[in-house]
């Protein structure tokens, strides 16, 4: 239960508070992902007065504000199609108002198609109060130490790479029992990831020739059973996805 | 902490916790227009406008808000007849919505609205793929989002000051069919969400085939808009719980962790001791009373087995213990105090161990009372078995036989008003219950002894509902609240959580079917054979009369041709046992998708092995008009059958229109049409079933009706029929006015109140049109026959004797009462003089209706898919459903109920499911993972009506409501047969299922 509410004018006040041990203080973003009912007594610092709601674009690279909202990043005029499609597959309208994107990301789980887009266009996430730079696969690796007394203030992503998805559903809106997504750099290098199983998205390959995709998306899903789908499904599917992930690329479709 | 929210223009400043939503503040400020569903953000009708944006405003922080603007759905039109007010009238939204038959139970309309109204801020002119994508965050469970997407592109239309045209039926054709703004896009068959594009042709109004034998009306056939649609686009607090009460205590349930058990102790000190908690009940402190929750007539048609509260759980999720508090906070934690201690009992959880010899007994009180063949020693909560013919002597003379084993899976009915109740004792000390059921009647008779009251001292209040399709024909939490009201003297109001409806709530009943069929060469069926293992959960509610409809319809449709078609060979053989699974109960259908799903899926199987055509394989089989139905003698809901003919069946016509729509003929054995240029790895197939229902349960469902008139000539209709968001006020309504020959609007509805309005046995068994509507006109009638006796007396005593007219002359319309040479007195002025002037009486009429017979509705439903056949997903591109439901009495309500149905029977087909882990823990708890369809992800949905005059009724009227569930999941699975050539036996069809299923096949193909 939350039981108490904060709203810092400044980061540095934010980042105090989120530092305190007791009572335990979390970010509040959009608020969608956070569970409001939770048995432990909670404290929230609202990050809304920060100032972290901008998205520019710095060059070639995209800076996202941490609380700039999913539609916000949808609406942005230059950003990959395919990042676009993966935010409306993550959450409806009302929600994508609502949810930011640093929300979304430190929150995500496997069956997150904009988590396995971003960790495939290999966001990077500075993190204060040391104003470092982590990858978002860095982050979800260690995602709990990272969340505890810091503060997701900004999100980069390269908007020369380009992204492709694929995915697997019930129905178009569900959420997917396998999520592909596939960028390549213009250096050549490809980054794989996929999604919908685990607790977080899955880092496939990245690196610079496409042999060999499938199996590795074979490979990385073969354990990949809970009680949406086996393994096999899975395995199978991801190396089905990985390779129209890389046709579509290759052909430019 | 205290905070100043601006709110409509207005400054709040008010004391809130850090936890407090800022729904549950708005709702505190008694802006009811942000509605509760899931509190989790999933379903959207709590969103408001913050800063212009619609956020769902149960998953924002009352202080995350402050320093915002905030508007509501109140903050949007007004009525637009006030007294002497002028006001601005209602929004362009508000009225598009209205006109287009956009809403249905209209929970979640406000949220719906205020979407759309920042989807047109921004862009004034969207595409329909935009307003689908601006809808996409608010779940309805009513309408298949056809008609609010056509009245937000109305509405977008009407804004840019553009003409749009009307919504009109002239007499006996369509002037204005359809309004199509957006044609459909999907070229290639292949459309992969999100699309840039719409993929859904949109049609306020569907295709109606008139029949000749309808004879021209006023009111009837005409697309009204709903009675109910103003205040609900208004968000206005119609619900049960949009409710202020003084001392009002929040109800909250303790629910077992454990599938069986029983409680050796519970201690509810520490709760009790709790500030702020007003109450806690356990089994110790309550009545131990058993009964059943199925909400049927008298005698209830299967076993009382349950108790408010037992000294023993039989599901993860049954119930322990009540709080009743001050806030619902403090109740959810005075529950976490509540010390429990359980004996963990070994559980059933595969139904087919229930009934062997050393399965655990599940129902061992013994307070137990047996229905019909029942047993809790065997976990056997109901028994069936039917013989029609001598099936063994048809499958003797079967060419062919066929056998086939199919399962269909439990689901939810997912209405998005949760399960509410709120009860507290009046002035008179008598229980006033106000909920959200759609049996205020049964509900008062059932809890009457459960709770120690005798009927006459309780009042059960039905306000609107938002939604039911099933879930609400259950006496499920209305024994909380009352309990709690008894213990403390003061006003409950217990709303179940989304998760409670999801672990404790009713459900499909799951089944597991044998087919067994002869066929003769020629394709005549000579013998059928069901068997069906259908689960009931850990209480038998409906447990006898849901299976034995799975039966009844679903097998009654094929009797056979020739010879077979007077003497049919049919067997249907039920067991319904006991689990420890969450119980089942009614969904719309009531027993009968179970049945269609593998009946269809047979068919088509035994089509396609005799090479037949399978449309014509089902029609030489099938039921027709002025054949017996074959189960009215053999079973009838548990009481005594008697025989029915069927007077009218559609069902050739319904074939003929629904080929023609999906392009059967062209589509159907077309090799190319299967393939999809530039995607080798998918194929389109195309998929058929055919479908009947019944119409309310013979000799049994009752209704009531009461209209009195008022001094300007309209009328007080008062029904205790129970509109949960079908239209059903409206079209009873419509039948009144027709009568009474005045506009809809001069018929002024009122349901329902067990204090106030005639018994009806409530809204399921697609009764309400055809019971309701047949006592809402025999009511007219009586009213109608006195207004034209002291009509005919006014005329005479103006005429001063000449010219002389008899009541039987005269004729009421457009708001008068016509002599045949064109004289007429209004009927204001026969009001008045009723009231006043001269041999004063009250023009009013009572009545009721209760029929022989329950005439079935026929449908053919047809789906396109696209599978791929790689990964096995199945795409569901278009839904055509042509229907026979008698006279059509609203087009426009009427197609929303299938638009509707065929929606939720489309996630029976490819989604919805409930699955539980081998503790009998439930997987699916929330609506993110119990996946309903949202508007943007909607396949083209095309309904058609073929009118037949049903004789039974006083306008001709068949059943609408449920048949839209029945043949959606067969004719999908026959889709993806004809698409892919693999069949799946057990709905939904999941991409696993399919792929694995592929796999088969080439396997068995490469050997």
């Amino acid at each position: 239960m939350i039981i108490e509410y904060h709203r810092p004018p400044t980061l540095a006040e934010a980042v105090q508070l989120l530092q305190r041990k007791h009572p335990p203080t979390r970010p509040l973003g959009g608020g969608t992902a956070l569970n409001f009912k939770g048995e432990e007594p909670l404290a929230v610092v609202d990050l809304q007065a920060l100032g972290l709601d901008a998205i520019e674009r710095q060059g070639n690279r995209l800076q996202i504000g941490a609380t700039s909202t999913l539609q916000q990043l949808m609406e942005f005029p230059d950003l990959p199609s395919a990042l676009g499609d993966a935010i409306r597959r993550q959450a409806t309208y009302n929600l994508r108002h609502q949810a930011t994107v640093g929300g979304s990301l430190a929150s995500a789980d496997g069956r997150s198609p904009f988590g396995v887009a971003m960790l495939a266009l290999d966001a990077q996430l500075t993190l204060m109060p040391e104003q470092r730079t982590v990858s978002y696969g860095d982050f979800l690796a260690l995602r709990e130490e990272f969340l505890t007394g810091h503060l997701i203030t900004w999100i980069e992503i390269n908007l020369q790479v380009e992204l492709v998805t694929e995915s697997v559903a019930r129905t178009p809106a569900d959420l997917p029992i396998v999520f592909a997504a596939l960028a390549r750099w213009p250096s050549g290098r490809l980054r794989f990831a996929l999604g919908g199983w685990g607790k977080t998205p899955t880092l496939v390959l990245d690196g610079q020739g496409h042999e060999g995709l499938r199996l590795a998306a074979e490979s990385a899903f073969s354990a990949a059973a809970d009680e949406w789908a086996s393994a096999a499904y899975r395995s199978q599917v991801a190396g089905v996805l990985a390779k129209r992930c890389w046709q579509r690329l290759a052909s430019g479709i | 902490m205290q905070v100043t929210l601006l709110i409509n223009q207005t400054q709040h400043t008010l004391e809130v916790s850090p936890h407090e939503t800022l729904l549950s503040t708005l709702r505190r400020l008694g802006y009811f227009g942000a509605k509760v569903g899931c509190d989790t953000g999933e379903c959207g009708v709590c969103a408001v406008l913050v800063d212009g944006k619609p956020l769902n405003s149960c998953r924002l922080l009352a202080a995350q808000v402050e320093g915002h603007v905030i508007e509501t759905i109140e903050s949007l039109g007004q009525h637009p007849h006030q007294g002497w007010k002028q006001t601005e009238g209602l929004h362009p939204l508000q009225q598009a919505f209205i006109e287009s038959g956009a809403i249905q139970c209209g929970y979640c309309t406000p949220a719906q609205i205020l979407a759309a109204y920042h989807l047109l801020q921004h862009q004034p002119n969207p595409s329909e793929a935009e307003v689908r994508d601006a809808l996409s965050g608010v779940l309805c469970r009513c309408t298949g989002y056809l008609k609010p997407v056509e009245a937000v592109l109305r509405a977008a239309a009407l804004l840019r000051g553009e003409a749009v045209p009307p919504l009109a039926f002239g007499d006996r054709e369509l002037l204005s069919l359809p309004v199509i703004l957006q044609s459909p896009s999907d070229a290639d068959g292949t459309a992969q969400f999100p699309s840039s594009e719409a993929r859904t042709q949109t049609k306020i109004l569907p295709k109606v085939i008139f029949s000749p034998q309808v004879p021209q009306h006023q009111r009837i056939g005409k697309p009204e808009k709903k009675v109910d649609a103003v205040k609900l686009a208004q968000g206005k607090p119609a619900f049960a719980a949009d409710f202020e009460m003084r001392g009002l205590l929040y109800a909250k349930v303790l629910r077992s962790p454990y599938a069986h058990a029983r409680i050796k102790r519970i201690d509810t000190s520490r709760a009790k001791a709790l500030p702020g908690v007003a109450a806690v009940l356990t089994w110790q402190d309550i009545p131990r009373v058993v009964y059943s929750t199925a909400g049927q007539s008298d005698p209830i048609p299967g076993p009382l087995d349950t108790f408010s509260l037992d000294n023993k759980v039989r599901f993860v999720g049954d119930r322990v213990a009540f709080v009743a508090a001050e806030t619902p906070e403090i109740a959810e934690q005075a529950l976490k105090l509540i010390e429990v201690e359980y004996e963990p009992l070994p559980a059933v959880l595969d139904p087919a161990e229930a009934m062997s010899p050393n399965a655990p007994r599940i129902h061992d009180e013994p307070e137990y009372v047996n229905f019909a063949e029942s047993d809790p020693t065997r976990n056997l909560a109901a028994h069936i078995h039917i013989d029609i013919g001598d099936v063994e002597k048809g499958f003797a003379e079967a060419d062919y036989i066929f056998e086939g084993d199919y399962e269909v899976p439990k689901v939810q009915q997912a209405h998005i008003e949760p399960h509410v109740a709120l009860s507290y004792w009046d002035e008179d000390d008598r229980l006033v219950i106000r909920t959200s059921t759609q049996v205020p009647f049964h509900a008062r008779r059932i809890l009457a002894p459960v709770l120690g009251l005798p009927i006459k001292r309780i009042r059960v209040i039905k306000p609107r509902i938002g939604g039911g399709f099933g879930g609400k024909q259950e006496i499920l939490i209305e024994d909380v609240a009352a309990h709690l009201t008894i213990a403390t003297g003061r006003p409950v109001l217990y709303e179940m959580t989304r998760e409670e409806e999801f672990i404790a709530a009713r459900s499909r009943h799951p089944m597991r079917i044998h087919l067994k069929t002869g066929v003769k060469k020629d394709g005549t069926i000579t013998a059928n054979a069901m068997r069906v293992l259908s689960d009931t959960g850990a209480y038998g509610c409906h447990a006898l009369t849901v299976t034995g409809n799975t039966g009844h319809k679903s097998m009654a449709l094929y009797v056979g041709d020739g010879e077979y078609r007077q003497r049919p060979n049919i067997q249907f053989h039920a067991d319904v046992v006991y689990t420890n699974h969450p119980p089942a109960g009614a969904y719309r259908g009531y027993g009968v998708p179970q049945g269609f799903w593998p009946v269809e899926r047979h068919i088509e199987k035994i089509a396609r092995a005799l090479q037949m055509d399978s449309l014509e394989f089902r029609l030489k089989n099938a039921l027709r008009a002025g054949e017996l139905h074959p189960f009215s003698t053999a079973w009838s809901e548990g009481r005594e059958p008697r025989p029915e003919v069927i007077q009218t069946c559609g069902l050739e016509e319904c074939v003929r229109q629904g080929k023609a729509a999906i392009g059967w003929d062209q589509k159907f054995g077309n090799p190319q049409w299967h393939e999809v240029p530039g995607k080798p790895h998918l194929r389109r197939g195309i998929g058929v079933a055919l479908v009947m229902q019944g119409t309310a349960i013979p000799y049994l469902d009752m209704g009531g009706a009461s209209i009195k008139m008022n001094d300007d000539g309209s009328f007080n209709l008062l029904i205790g029929a129970t509109d949960l968001g079908t239209g059903s006020d409206t079209v009873l309504a419509q039948m009144a006015a027709e009568v009474l020959g005045v506009e809809l609007e001069d018929i002024i509805v009122y349901s329902s109140d067990t204090d106030f309005t005639p018994f009806d046995k409530g809204a399921y068994a697609s009764s309400t049109t055809y019971i309701s509507g047949a006592a809402v006109t025999k009511a007219a009638q009586q009213v109608a026959e006195r207004i034209r006796l002291r009509a005919a007396r006014m005329l005479n005593k103006a005429a001063n004797g000449s010219g002389e007219v008899t009541p039987e002359m005269l004729t009421l319309r457009e708001g008068r009462v016509f002599a045949p040479d064109g004289r007429s007195v209004s009927l204001a002025e026969v009001a008045h003089n009723a009231l006043h002037h001269e041999d004063q009486e009250q023009i009013m009429g009572v009545a009721s209706f209760y029929s022989p017979v329950s005439p079935p509705p026929f449908a053919a439903q047809f789906a396109e898919v696209a599978v791929d056949i790689e990964t096995g997903q199945v795409t569901v591109d278009k839904l055509v459903m042509a229907v026979d439901s008698g006279v059509i009495v609203n087009p426009i309500t009427a197609s929303g109920q299938i638009e509707g149905g065929m929606t939720q029977a489309l996630g029976y087909a490819v989604c919805e499911e409930m699955c539980y882990d081998e503790h009998g823990r439930a997987r699916e708890r929330d609506l993110r993972h119990y996946h309903i369809f949202q508007a943007h992800e909607m396949p083209e949905l095309e309904t058609i009506f073929v009118e037949t005059y049903e004789p039974s009724h006083p306008f001709g009227v068949k059943a609408v409501a449920e048949i839209p569930m029945d043949g959606v999941a067969p004719a999908v699975g026959n889709a993806v047969l004809d698409a892919c050539g693999v069949n799946i036996d057990d709905n939904p069809v999941t991409p696993e299922k399919v792929w694995r299923a592929l796999q088969a096949q080439r396997q068995e193909q490469s050997a």
